[in-house]
């Protein structure tokens, strides 16, 4: 058995594995359904039918995990780290303030924000796509959202990365648990100084929707705005700027995919939902689980740290007719990479807009463009955002 | 045909309004309603696109 282990043990945060996850992918599931995570000894599942199976089964696979996975946090962050029936109840109040419709309502924002943005650099006929690009547009909507000063994007990004990624900004990597606390600590003194200034100045913005909304006839509380607040910051400000910085990478990789879309814009939400799959820029979902539970014929333990690699899934043969290809005419495409079940990913209309609009304003002043010469871009572990994505293209002024 | 959704399923994608706008809408909280019940001929492959297209596998498109 402790051969099988290690053969079938994976340590999944790493650099390589971010940048190219597939052929681990295919290791993972050309062996036992249940892999290992080097770094926790936990299961690993990866096929579509068991990931759908756990996302479904919030009861068994739970979410309640915040003793786990310390990110600066004091208290489980609402509606992600808490269990239906109480994460149903906030999702009733969240979820119109995060629809579709909703979404369509701030596209032109985003549109004018992703046309000033290139208005800085395009002549320069070149950029880091991360920085200039693929960070602000999505942090500037994301704060425009929440009725928070935009003057204030770079403290923002800051809370955000010590929290995400403090082993790269911290000179000794025994330093990330300081840093994620000092930070969390910084976060929630922020958000109370807005809570208590919302109070006493209503707004019509997302924070000042949540000091007014009432959850069974009560005003939430300040520990429940600060608890949503938390989470907002960290989902509204990452996800999307390393889902565009995925999508921009493979296509200025693959240039005949590109002019597809450069000529038939009207594919651009169908490339979206396919490089979602292919790519899949958050990769896996924690879960704990509360009871014994048997997948696919192995015996998983209560309390065993589950990570469901939707990544994986998304690339699974028995769920996706030639898995392995990127085609932007996929008729049936029921990827994951917004997760599924109760907890599907509260901002995902606001995600998909966001890609959208920038991938249409991006390939429709930029069309033509390629990663420079000799350079390779990078990926961070974890969530993948390609932290350096240099590009090139002809400027014509 | 005939198009059924099962409710305590949906958990609001949105891929069937967005790929099938003429079959189905969405209410408040982003999930799925049913625009029509009985399917003429012209929205039976946009009722399938959208039903195909459901993650939750909430959705199905059957003969009467």
């Amino acid at each position: 058995m402790s051969d099988d282990l290690e053969q079938n043990s994976y340590n999944i945060f790493t650099a390589e594995f971010a940048a190219c996850p597939h052929q681990t992918y295919e290791a993972m599931k050309s062996g036992c359904p249940v892999s290992r995570n080097a770094i926790n000894q936990g299961p690993i599942l990866t096929r579509h039918e068991d990931v759908m199976w756990a996302l479904r089964h919030p009861e068994i696979f739970s979410s309640q995990m915040d003793l786990h996975l310390a990110i600066g946090t004091v208290r489980p962050m609402i509606p992600q780290q808490i269990d239906p029936p109480a994460q149903t109840k906030y999702r009733r109040i969240l979820d119109p303030r995060f629809s579709r419709r909703r979404m369509l309502e701030i596209q032109d924002d985003v549109r004018a924000s992703a046309n000033d943005l290139i208005d800085r650099f395009i002549d320069d006929g070149r950029c880091e796509f991360d920085e200039a690009f693929a960070i602000p547009l999505p942090c500037i909507s994301f704060l425009s959202l929440m009725g928070l000063p935009l003057e204030e994007l770079d403290l923002f990004l800051e809370l955000k990365d010590n929290i995400i990624r403090p082993q790269e900004s911290a000179a000794d990597p025994a330093d990330a648990p300081r840093i994620r606390a000092e930070t969390g600590q910084r976060i929630y003194a922020y958000f109370e100084q807005m809570i208590a200034d919302r109070r006493a100045n209503p707004t019509d913005d997302m924070m000042g929707y949540l000091v007014e909304v009432e959850l069974e006839g009560a005003k939430l509380t300040n520990e429940e705005i600060l608890d949503i607040s938390y989470l907002l910051l960290l989902g509204g400000l990452d996800t999307v700027t390393a889902t565009l910085g995925c999508n921009i990478a493979y296509l200025a990789s693959n240039p005949d995919q590109r002019q597809r879309l450069v000529t038939n814009p009207e594919l651009i939400p169908a490339a979206v939902e396919e490089l979602l799959r292919y790519e899949t820029p958050v990769m896996q979902i924690p879960r704990v689980l509360k009871q014994d539970v048997s997948i696919a014929g192995v015996e998983l333990k209560a309390g065993e740290l589950v990570t469901l690699m939707i990544g994986a899934s998304n690339v699974d043969e028995a769920a996706f007719e030639n898995a392995g290809v990127v085609d932007f005419d996929r008729e049936r495409n029921v990827h994951v990479a917004f997760g599924a079940g109760p907890h599907r990913c509260l901002g995902s209309h606001l995600a998909r807009m966001e890609l959208r609009v920038g991938m249409e304003e991006w390939h429709r002043r930029i069309p033509q463009y390629e990663i420079q010469a000799g350079e390779t871009p990078r990926y961070t572990p974890g969530i993948r955002e390609v932290r350096y994505l240099p590009l090139v293209w002809n400027a014509t002024p | 045909m005939k198009i059924g959704l099962d409710e305590s399923l949906c958990v609001g994608h949105g891929r069937c309004y967005e790929l099938a706008p003429d079959v189905f809408g969405e209410d408040e909280q982003g999930h799925c309603r049913l625009l029509v019940e009985d399917l003429g001929e012209d929205l039976v492959a946009q009722a399938r696109r959208g039903a195909d297209n459901c993650p939750e596998r909430a959705i199905t498109v059957e003969e009467n």
